[in-house]
């Protein structure tokens, strides 16, 4: 960017209608047909959680699934993707649901400034698609493509290891995130025990 | 009982005690609508309750001034951060991720010169390319700004001339990214180039071209940014000394490495008022130099944190970009919104200071430290940013947490054409920490004992006062050494292990909160103020100005309002994004806001407390004293069942007023000498640290890898355990990274060659080392709950402990950081060569055989650790200053009691010839008294 004559965009490249499964949905969106996928997820599908950090495939911020794998999203052109099931971190939770990985992250400190949890997010539920136990080595490898500059990753492993047992059944389920009341049954269904007064 | 009532619970499933009485169990919480998530009240959770007040919460350190609002409902208890959700969805906005409708791109054109004056800039050919909607140069915004009001020497764009690669000279806002990107090739400008200076030496020495005039305050014609003298103590203790250290180290810079490229959106609202969204930590300073830049009053002006997404200090500077989106903004009428590429975070820079330091230090025959001797020079770029300060940290900061016979100073910043250099974790104090704590560990071999126990022996105690007169409070220093010793096994290690296999130990002490705001008096004005308000729903909304940068700044607000309201933490809101609600507040720096946000954030809550136990009184006719806030609900503290929800007492205390509104403010009380430069390092607490961290080193090829570190951080009181432990370990992260990989390498032209996350190497998950955080809890007596910092001091001693490490494992000392296989290997060839050419792997790993020394200090250190118990218990609250090891009366003030003894901070012109590398700096007279410019 310095030192030297900027590279010329071509502002003038022409655009093209752009096609692709994102988090099961079909998605058209007009892009420059040298456009990056990163660019195209943020700019024209909305999907704000897949992060810019280096555009250079560096930190994995921009990791998304692409057909169930982990592939960088700034170093991928949308075309290569054209038809594509891309899944963003809008695509882990089913509904109010958070997925386990989301939950354990947040419960298990693997979030801090949080700017790189989509990516490691990702990276993750691949992993866990298709290692349902895996070692902490086994962990460490598959995220040895993001950068986290505040965790110091331990607590990373930690919830990649906890969402591990819960996906396996070893462990229960969490609880929704955003239902004000998660278990207005506490006693079973059989017998509410709703408070004085709240209407059944 | 007047107007109350008695609650049972419907089919109670209470208990009957031992002595026959039935007590009530579990409450049901009868309205609706009260918020939390279960309709009962839990029951009072003891566990969580300190001991001084009932519970069962050992207290160690002591009871605190807190302990009677302590409800069991949040602090202590690990926990998830409030926003996590927001960011494990993908639904944290950051700089980036804020999208307004019609909004325009911004991008900026940097300076391909180290140094040069702008002849002129003709921006013709830019306006005239289709979809460029506006273009602003320096001359659009002459007004200075900068983050310390004494040194204001930055502009949103080069005035006149250029100050380092990357430096803004201009900026244009198209319809898109592409146009923006094509325009930047469009500006014509004539140059005239001058010479550049890159070497901090060099910045010592008169330049025809100074890279900025200080006027009459400008030392000689030099590029001397700051210089800082100080002396303190008794000198001619450092004579013939029985153990001596003296190192020179070479510390590259480094840079903070957050994930998150600066972002900035501006958009002048249909009033005319500024919206401007940015990543800031300190929001505050942003809205005042946009003020001063734009010539706009500060409340037409509403900055708008988004979320941070890493800060470490390098997004605390009020950044030219954002004036730039501003300008643009003004002039286009329509929202800019600026995105750094990863290179142009580089060229912003403000990372850790490029160091040369010295460190002369000696000990006498019963293995006192008698003297600490620094000297400084540190390399400043191209702007002050923070630099006063860090020209003092680099040296104040090393006066604790041992006791010393003397202490003497010498810094300087220089302004040298490159990016500058400014506030990062661990602010100035990590490279004179490095340096301090291996010449400790020399200093143990020469004195052939124990490096711990050296320190034990030498630390002041809890409730004592440093050679510079800075107030220790809660000291956790002497815990941590021993807890970390225990848990690496250091006794039967150190040593002891084979060639290539270390363990060192390394200490740190941070402060908690800068005694000094910045931009006003403490005595005037409050550190931190925080709002509270509740209206009839019962959910709590905090309005703080307090930056969450990642850290859970905002997680904590809300723990200590959950803590004292027995609220659950879901009904707390807090509000800290937009300065048109948040109160002024001095952001995320200097790990200030776990201290002084959530102090203040007790005293909002107890006014709401209070106002809520009166109406409890009003309603059930039982004082205050007697009443226990548990779960939303308020009662009778000998028998439960009496009582009042917490929304019940809340509607009565509406009644005449409506919203309950509180606010609370944090004041630091009066410290501190009255010296020059007194105020800087003040701190109201202070965080102590020590880790121990072992280390592999391949002989052969001098790759370094450190395997595990214990890491025991005193701080104060762990409001949520879990991001103390992440912070812990976090800060291991960024240490390991400038002690083994990371560096900005400026090549032999000056230019940076690494402005990239691939080139600049921050550790990846494989170069961690398997962490134990221990955490300290010393209890601070004016700390919220006890709690002291936890965010920065925790970085300062791995550096020197993989150090340490380092010459156990070879026996070589190597005072360059990073210490990379080069370095390393460098240095290994060295010492084989010195040994007549054996092989590395002959080497002799470094052995210890203890001397008569060693069991006087274990002897001492048993003492003081039992006068440190009582010091800390307040059961002994005699008077205690640095010097009392020395022998002298803490009552009566030193210069009384010795000679030598002296507080100075400008050199005797005798001094002068001795003085260091950056003492040089003195050799010059300022402006003002070379008959220059009055």
């Amino acid at each position: 960017m310095v030192g030297e004559a900027h590279v010329s965009m071509i502002p003038t490249t022409p655009k093209k209608v752009w096609s692709a499964n994102v988090n099961g949905h079909a998605v058209q969106a007009l892009a420059p047909s040298n456009a990056i996928l990163l660019d195209v997820l943020r700019d024209e599908v909305g999907m704000l959680g897949v992060k810019r950090g280096c555009d250079l495939g560096t930190c994995g911020c921009c990791t998304v699934l692409v057909n169930g794998e982990p592939r960088l999203s700034c170093l991928c052109l949308a075309g290569q993707v054209e038809g594509d099931d891309i899944t963003t971190v809008e695509g882990l939770a089913e509904g109010a649901h958070l997925a386990p990985i989301q939950t354990c992250f947040a419960t298990h400190g693997g979030s801090q400034c949080g700017f790189c949890t989509p990516g490691f997010l990702m990276a993750a539920e691949a992993l866990l698609d298709s290692n349902p136990e895996p070692s902490r080595e086994e962990i460490s490898c598959a995220i040895d493509g993001n950068l986290c500059r505040c965790t110091g990753y331990q607590q990373i492993i930690d919830s990649i290891e906890a969402a591990a047992e819960i996906k396996r059944g070893d462990a229960p389920a969490p609880m929704p995130a955003s239902n004000p009341h998660p278990n207005p049954h506490p006693e079973g269904p059989d017998q509410p025990s709703m408070p004085p007064g709240h209407a059944r | 009982m007047s107007g109350g009532y008695r609650q049972q619970p419907g089919a109670s499933r209470g208990t009957t005690r031992k002595d026959g009485k039935r007590v009530a169990g579990k409450q049901k919480f009868p309205p609706p609508g009260s918020g939390g998530s279960h309709p009962n009240m839990a029951p009072r959770d003891l566990d969580w309750i300190p001991e001084s007040v009932g519970g069962k919460e050992p207290q160690p350190a002591g009871s605190h001034i807190h302990d009677r609002y302590r409800t069991g409902t949040s602090v202590g208890k690990p926990r998830a951060l409030v926003d996590s959700h927001a960011k494990v969805t993908g639904q944290a906005w950051y700089g980036d991720d804020v999208r307004l409708p019609n909004e325009i791109i911004g991008k900026i054109l940097r300076s391909p010169h180290h140094y040069a004056k702008i002849k002129s800039i003709d921006t013709s050919k830019v306006e005239a390319l289709p979809g460029v909607l506006a273009v602003a140069t320096g001359q659009d915004a002459p007004n200075s700004f900068g983050v310390l009001p004494v040194t204001k020497d930055e502009h949103a764009m080069a005035i006149e001339k250029v100050r380092h690669v990357g430096d803004l000279v201009a900026c244009v806002a198209a319809i898109d990214e592409a146009t923006a990107m094509e325009a930047l090739n469009l500006f014509d400008i004539e140059w005239e180039v001058l010479e550049p200076v890159f070497d901090p030496k060099k910045g010592l020495e008169d330049q025809d071209e100074p890279i900025h005039w200080r006027g009459k305050y400008h030392v000689g014609k030099t590029n001397v940014q700051k210089r800082v003298f100080q002396e303190f103590g008794d000198r001619s203790l450092v004579e013939e000394p029985s153990a001596s250290s003296h190192g020179k180290w070479r510390m590259e810079g480094v840079h903070h490495g957050f994930t998150e490229p600066h972002a900035v959106v501006a958009h002048w609202d249909p009033n005319g008022r500024l919206q401007l969204y940015t990543p800031q930590q300190v929001p505050h300073y942003a809205h005042r130099a946009l003020s001063t830049v734009l010539d706009v009053p500060m409340h037409q002006i509403n900055v708008i944190r988004t979320f941070v997404g890493g800060g470490f200090g390098g997004k605390s500077d009020p950044f030219p970009h954002e004036m730039c989106a501003a300008i643009l903004s003004r002039k286009a009428g329509r929202p800019v919104r600026i995105n750094f590429s990863r290179e142009e975070v580089y060229w912003i820079n403000r990372g850790r200071h490029p160091s040369h330091i010295e460190v002369k230090m000696t000990a006498d025959e019963d293995a006192r430290i008698s003297g600490f001797d620094i000297d400084a020079l540190i390399d400043g770029g191209g702007f002050a940013s923070f630099g006063h300060v860090t020209s003092y940290y680099n040296g104040v900061l090393a006066t604790a947490p041992y006791e010393l016979g003397s202490f003497h100073y010498t810094g300087a910043r220089v302004w040298t054409n490159k990016p500058a250099s400014g506030a990062m974790r661990g602010h100035g104090a990590v490279n004179t920490r490095c340096a301090v704590e291996v010449g400790l560990d020399e200093m143990s071999e020469q004195l052939k004992v124990d490096p711990i126990d050296l320190r034990l022996a030498n630390l002041l105690p809890p409730h004592s006062r440093t050679i510079s007169g800075f107030r220790i409070t809660s000291n956790g220093m002497r815990e941590a050494l021993e807890r970390v010793r225990e848990g690496s096994n250091w006794d039967r290690k150190f040593r002891q292990m084979p060639l290539g296999k270390g363990i060192g130990i390394g200490c740190g002490f941070f402060i908690s909160g800068s005694g000094l705001p910045i931009h006003w008096d403490p005595n005037r004005f409050p550190h931190a103020t925080v709002h509270m308000q509740i209206d009839m729903d019962g959910g709590v909304t905090v309005h703080t100005g307090a930056a969450d940068i990642g850290q859970g700044s905002t997680t904590a607000v809300a723990q200590v309002v959950s803590e004292v309201l027995a609220l659950p933490i879901e009904m707390i809101h807090v509000r800290s994004h937009e300065s048109d609600t948040s109160p002024v507040d001095l952001g995320s720096y200097s790990s200030r806001v776990t201290f002084m946000n959530a102090n203040a954030a007790i005293r909002a809550a107890l006014e709401i407390r209070e106002k809520l136990l009166n109406a409890a009184w009003e309603m059930i006719g039982y004082h205050p004293d007697v009443l226990v806030l548990n779960d939303r609900r308020i009662y009778y503290k000998h028998d439960p069942a009496v009582g009042v929800s917490y929304l019940q007492a809340l509607h009565k205390a509406q009644e005449d007023k409506g919203s309950l509104i509180a606010s609370g403010a944090y004041r630091s009380p009066p410290m501190g000498g009255v010296h020059k430069g007194a105020a800087a390092g003040l701190a109201p607490a202070y965080s102590f640290s020590a880790y121990v961290a072992e280390v592999d080193v391949d002989v052969e090829t001098g790759l370094i890898s450190c395997t595990d570190v214990w890491a025991a951080h005193d701080c104060g009181k762990a409001l949520n355990p879990l991001a103390v432990e992440g912070q812990i370990i976090g800060s291991c992260h960024m240490g390991l990274g400038q002690v083994l990989s990371e560096k900005m390498v400026y090549g032999r032209t000056g230019h940076l060659q690494n402005p990239n996350l691939l080139e600049y190497k921050i550790p990846s998950v494989h170069e961690m080392p398997n962490v134990t955080p221990i955490i300290v809890e010393s209890s601070d007596p004016e700390g919220p709950f006890g709690a002291k910092e936890a965010g920065e001091g925790p970085l300062l001693p791995i550096l020197p402990a993989v150090v340490n490490a380092v010459y156990d494992a070879i026996g070589v000392r190597i005072r360059e950081l990073p210490l990379t296989p080069d370095v390393v290997w460098k240095a290994i060839s060295a010492k084989t060569k010195s040994l007549d050419g054996i092989e590395p792997t002959d080497l002799p790993a470094p052995r210890l055989t203890h001397g008569p020394l060693q069991a006087t200090l274990v002897e001492r250190g048993n003492e003081h650790k039992v006068r440190d118990k009582k010091r800390q218990r307040s059961e002994d609250t005699s008077a205690y200053v640095n010097g009392v090891l020395f022998g002298f009366d803490p009552e009566r003030p030193m210069e009384d009691q010795v000679e030598g003894w002296r507080t100075a901070v400008e050199p005797d012109p005798e001094q002068l010839a001795e003085l260091g590398l950056a003492g040089k700096a003195w050799l010059k007279q300022e402006q003002r008294h070379m008959g220059g410019e009055q």
